[in-house]
């Protein structure tokens, strides 16, 4: 079998140039190219960079040029911010994801797509199952423009896979991830000076370790299985747990008053948290991943809690201690 | 399911259960037993108050004075104190087991007494057929369900923790709204409780847990004074479904005592609608004293485990038989009536 073409999006964000510099090292990879708006801060050898938006329809005409057979869509904005408007974000997502779409409908060499989604879809609810299955999307209501969006890149790629049976499709449902690098919302909120959290909720995270988000993008693309696959670390942690693991303070805050204390903290330039986020510290979600370990064939290498040990101990080694004196003044 | 990770589970199932209890022996001995295994584990910030409360009970069951037992109890402070403020400590550094159901096997520890005490004192209890419940692996607890906070649900718990040959800790299920309040969602949580939904009663019985459901749901909980144990409808058999899917077997449970603890008398639904609970209840104690109307009133229990009903031969495609799931559910209702009435008389006096 001649070498493998792949196209990947996003390659400019921290996991997309790790992904990208993983299929660079495959051997039975023959040619990879990434796209994004702008170049990867990182040299990536043996990546051809396309500098293109993915929101143009220019990408109708790159992807068949490319003659590549996967492709992995990466290019999906979690956290609206500094640079980046919730619209221009809803753009990208939606918008960016369509011209992918159309564009593989023109690219006869594509026969599998690998979408690094998110587990955002299931939504955190007081009644939800406390696992939740692939199948079990959309039980409730999609109550976020986030949520909103996800739910618009799955329907578009389940209606191209009902239209071209023949291309593998495979919906990786991330949950939030983190790892000593990564710069995501959730370290952000967590690396708050006072960490507010929602009064009298303790609610069941599940993270994925950076290591495995990247590893289980590539697993996929070595296997490639039709359908929504749950990625994350198994085990949860209680987000008081958490905190006292990683010897932050938490300023407990009124159910009512939560969005405020979150608002006061993004005013003030330090975090940003979204409502999916908001909504996630007061009920916690976590997912079954017995379709990415038995079918996919890749097993996570850090479970949740080790994830966040792992996080904590590249902070160095705090406690409670240490963080209470980081508060008092005259330092 | 592989076997890989159906052996994962029946592992995580063994390790369910948390030996506080003694195995079905006097008050003064499983205290002693249950004292030691608990210094063993991560301690809790709650610890001294725990040896007090033990060593408080252990003495009145001696038949000591209660002001003897009290200072007795006291003498045993200071040498639990260093020990109790380091587990303490380990415990505000986040380093406490918690299972992926957000199970507390240290917080549980630490409530237990507390339980033991409700058990024992509050509402002297008797468990009745406590060994009918299978020692381990599956099982499904089908009780008669009433009050708005799960105290049915953790005084079977209690019962099977303290009198059964093999203890261990019952999951159970409860109505999603607990899981919308503060704090209460994290004490349901960290004592094994989950949300009612079919998903949550496969995968903990899949995991080989001991499970306790309320098929009456809402409206056992809203049943009036003059409504008490007389069972609601059971839904529409889904706990059976349930059982027949994974082949566990259903333990009837006719709990009387817990329909008295709150009584009913009037309901406020304009009041309810406002804050998104099922009902507004208007008990003697509540609303009238604030938040002392959450405890319970001290009714007497009797906690009757009925002959199990096996499930194993039926295979699991039988769930889909709606005949023999309703058959099932209506046996199972009719077994924890019968035995409701039985015990209502057996027990006598509601209050003395």
């Amino acid at each position: 079998m001649a070498g493998r073409r792949i196209l990947l999006t996003g390659v400019s964000s921290y996991l997309g140039t790790e992904i990208a510099r993983g299929l660079a090292t495959d051997p039975s990879v023959e040619y990879v190219a990434g796209l994004d708006e702008r170049p990867p801060r990182a040299r990536l050898d043996g990546v051809e960079f396309i500098e293109a938006d993915i929101r143009s329809s220019a990408l109708t005409d790159i992807v068949p040029r490319t003659r590549v057979d996967t492709v992995i869509h990466n290019k999906i904005v979690r956290r609206p911010g500094p640079g980046v408007s919730a619209r221009a974000a809803h753009d990208v997502n939606v918008i960016g994801t369509l011209q992918l779409v159309a564009a593989c409908e023109r690219a006869p060499n594509v026969g599998a797509i690998v979408v690094r989604g998110s587990a955002g879809i299931y939504g955190a609810e007081p009644e939800a199952p406390q696992f939740f299955t692939e199948e079990l999307a959309r039980l409730y209501p999609l109550r976020t423009r986030f949520q909103r969006d996800v739910g618009e890149i799955e329907s578009l790629f389940d209606a191209f896979a009902r239209r071209n049976p023949d291309v593998v499709c495979t919906m990786l449902r991330y949950q939030p991830a983190i790892g000593p690098t990564l710069d995501t919302q959730m370290t952000r909120y967590l690396s708050l000076p006072l960490v507010p959290t929602p009064l009298g909720f303790n609610p069941r995270l599940e993270l994925v370790h950076e290591r495995d988000a990247v590893e289980a993008t590539l697993a996929a693309v070595r296997n490639p299985v039709r359908g929504p696959v749950n990625v994350a670390g198994p085990g949860t942690i209680g987000l008081t747990r958490l905190l006292r693991r990683a010897g932050r303070v938490a300023l407990p805050v009124p159910r009512p008053l939560f969005a405020t204390a979150t608002l006061a903290a993004r005013r003030l330039g330090l975090a940003n948290v979204s409502p999916d986020l908001r909504r996630l510290l007061l009920y916690g979600r976590a997912v079954d991943t017995t379709r990415l370990t038995e079918e996919v064939g890749y097993r996570p290498r850090y479970s949740t809690p080790e994830a966040v040990e792992d996080w904590v101990r590249s902070r160095g080694g705090r406690n409670l201690a240490t963080a209470v004196g980081e508060l008092l003044p005259g330092r | 399911m592989s076997a890989a990770r159906r052996s994962e589970r029946e592992a995580a199932g063994r390790a369910g259960g948390f030996g506080a209890g003694g195995a079905g022996g006097g008050i003064g001995a499983a205290g002693h037993a249950g004292a030691r295994r608990t210094g063993d584990s991560p301690g809790s910030p709650l610890r001294p108050a725990v040896f007090f409360l033990r060593a408080l009970r252990h003495g009145l069951a001696r038949g000591a004075s209660p002001l003897e037992a009290v200072a007795g109890a006291a003498g045993g402070f200071p040498a639990e104190a260093g020990e109790a403020l380091e587990g303490a400590l380990r415990r505000l550094e986040g380093d406490f087991p918690e299972d992926e159901w957000g199970f507390d096997e240290g917080f549980a520890e630490t409530v237990y007494p507390l339980l033991e005490l409700m058990f024992e004192r509050w509402w002297r209890a008797k468990a009745i057929g406590v060994s009918k419940v299978p020692g381990h692996g599956r099982a499904l607890l089908v009780a008669n369900h009433a009050g708005v906070l799960p105290w049915d649900a953790l005084m079977i718990s209690t019962a099977i923790l303290r009198e059964h040959p093999l203890p261990r800790c019952a999951r159970f299920l409860v109505l999603k709204w607990a899981f919308d309040l503060p704090w209460l969602s994290i004490a349901v949580r960290k004592l094994g409780g989950a949300v009612a939904s079919p998903y949550n009663a496969i995968r903990l019985l899949e995991e080989e847990h001991l499970v306790t459901v309320f098929p009456e749901g809402e409206r056992g909980i809203g049943k009036s004074w003059s409504e008490r144990y007389r069972l609601a409808r059971f839904g529409r058999g889904g706990f059976v479904e349930i059982a027949l899917r994974t082949g566990a077997p259903i333990v009837p449970v006719a709990v009387v005592g817990s329909e008295e603890i709150y009584p009913k008398l009037a309901d406020v639904p304009a009041l309810a609608r406002v804050l998104g609970t099922p009902y507004f209840p208007i008990t003697p104690t509540f609303p009238a004293l604030g938040p002392l109307g959450a405890v319970p009133l001290p009714s007497r229990w009797r906690i009757e485990f009925c002959e199990p009903i096996q499930t194993m031969h039926y295979g699991p495609d039988a769930a889909e038989d709606r005949r023999l799931v309703l058959e099932l559910s209506e046996q199972v209702r009719e077994t924890v009536q019968e035995h409701l009435l039985e015990g209502i008389f057996e027990r006598g006096a509601p209050f003395l």
